[in-house]
């Protein structure tokens, strides 16, 4: 066995996985996003809550910080979507150039 | 309702903290396309360009030295003044920044979009996972939930009015409040005052409403330099491992950068 390969690639895969979970906090960060007043993360746990709410039109949900919004169901749900969409996107852009670096 | 940013500036030998802040403002403009007022006792319109408006203030009477572990050197540490941001504020919602704190995005403009009179971080942790930030979360022999005073929005209401009064009563206490909540350290802290204080106009429910993501910290046990605009490199070395240079980057991220040398130098490389 090549003790040195091993302890490069471990040294490596090391600083990839710090650089890993810094570059994911940053994209869980820019998933918050305002609507109506109240601060909404998007992502599957919101869009589930929407579209399990079971109405069209206007309803009320409980935004980050449990207060009770009055939401456009439809609308809350395209801007969330709109929102993971463009993060994920970003992420994976800034997952490959890391790759790449790394 | 107007709305801005307000940064505090007060130098001391070490640190031209009215040269960070006007470097941040330029940033605070091009990311959060918000005015900027400074608060600083430097009455210098040359050195105040950048920002839109400027409160000139003796600096605080009363002086606290630390030790700035970057500097290896005790400095003057003029922290005592940060409640009265509620009276010199010019803004009805203001968002106080720490000027060593960098705004490389537009991350921070949501918080004027939402229905929160007074908004703080709760958790703050280390870019580079090292040193573990969890203790510094929390303060004193009970471990009070820490709200770190980097970064504060607030508008002009009650409930802030309230927690600033309050903190000015807790840093008159000071004594009284560090034995009450069994705090070691004898430096007064604008975080801990902050917490109690927040925590006391909860009606002690420890259930202050946060920023809810982490404020992302680089130690002054790292070193930072500019790679590109808004793109920062924090080289760091990690005992519990093999003490080897490791490095990420922060590309598009603000973080309070607690080291003020490193910052110090990139600030004035710039101008």
């Amino acid at each position: 066995m090549n003790t040195e390969e091993l302890i490069a690639h471990s040294r490596s895969r090391f600083d990839h996985h710090q650089a890993r979970i810094s570059v994911r906090e940053k994209y869980q960060a820019k998933l918050a996003f305002a609507y109506r007043g109240g601060l909404w993360r998007a992502g599957p746990e919101l869009h589930s809550m929407i579209t399990t709410c079971g109405r069209t039109g206007e309803t009320v949900l409980p935004d980050l910080y449990d207060t009770p919004v009055l939401v456009d169901v439809a609308e809350l749900l395209t801007q969330s979507q709109e929102r993971w969409h463009e993060q994920m996107t970003a992420w994976l852009v800034e997952y490959e150039e890391l790759n790449k670096t790394r | 309702m107007t709305r801005g940013v307000t940064i505090f500036a007060f130098n001391n030998h070490q640190t031209d903290y009215l040269a960070m802040a006007a470097w941040s403002a330029q940033n605070i403009h091009r990311h959060l396309d918000l005015p900027v007022c400074v608060i600083t006792d430097i009455d210098d319109a040359t050195r105040t360009a950048n920002f839109d408006q400027v409160i000139v203030t003796p600096s605080p009477q009363v002086q606290q030295h630390r030790y700035f572990y970057d500097y290896k050197d005790s400095g003057v540490w003029h922290n005592m003044n940060r409640s009265t941001v509620y009276d010199l504020s010019p803004w009805d919602h203001t968002l106080l920044l720490d000027a060593d704190y960098v705004v490389a995005s537009d991350q921070l403009r949501v918080l004027f979009e939402i229905d929160q009179d007074f908004l703080t971080h709760r958790w703050a942790l280390d870019a580079t996972g090292y040193p573990p930030f969890a203790d510094n979360n929390y303060f004193g022999s009970y471990r009070m939930p820490m709200h770190w005073a980097t970064v504060i929005s607030f508008r002009k209401c009650k409930t802030a009015r309230l927690i600033f009064d309050s903190m000015q009563m807790i840093r008159d206490n000071w004594d009284h409040y560090r034995q009450l909540y069994y705090i070691s350290e004898d430096t007064y802290r604008n975080d801990y005052a902050m917490s109690i204080a927040m925590n006391i106009v909860d009606g002690h429910t420890l259930s202050a409403s946060a920023i809810p993501w982490p404020l992302i910290s680089i130690t002054s046990l790292s070193r930072l330099t500019q790679v590109d605009t808004d793109t920062y490199r924090v080289e760091y070395e990690n005992s519990n491992t093999d003490n080897r240079t490791k490095w990420i980057l922060l590309k598009q991220r603000d973080f309070h950068a607690m080291g003020k040398k490193t910052l110090g130098e990139i600030v004035a490389n710039c101008c």
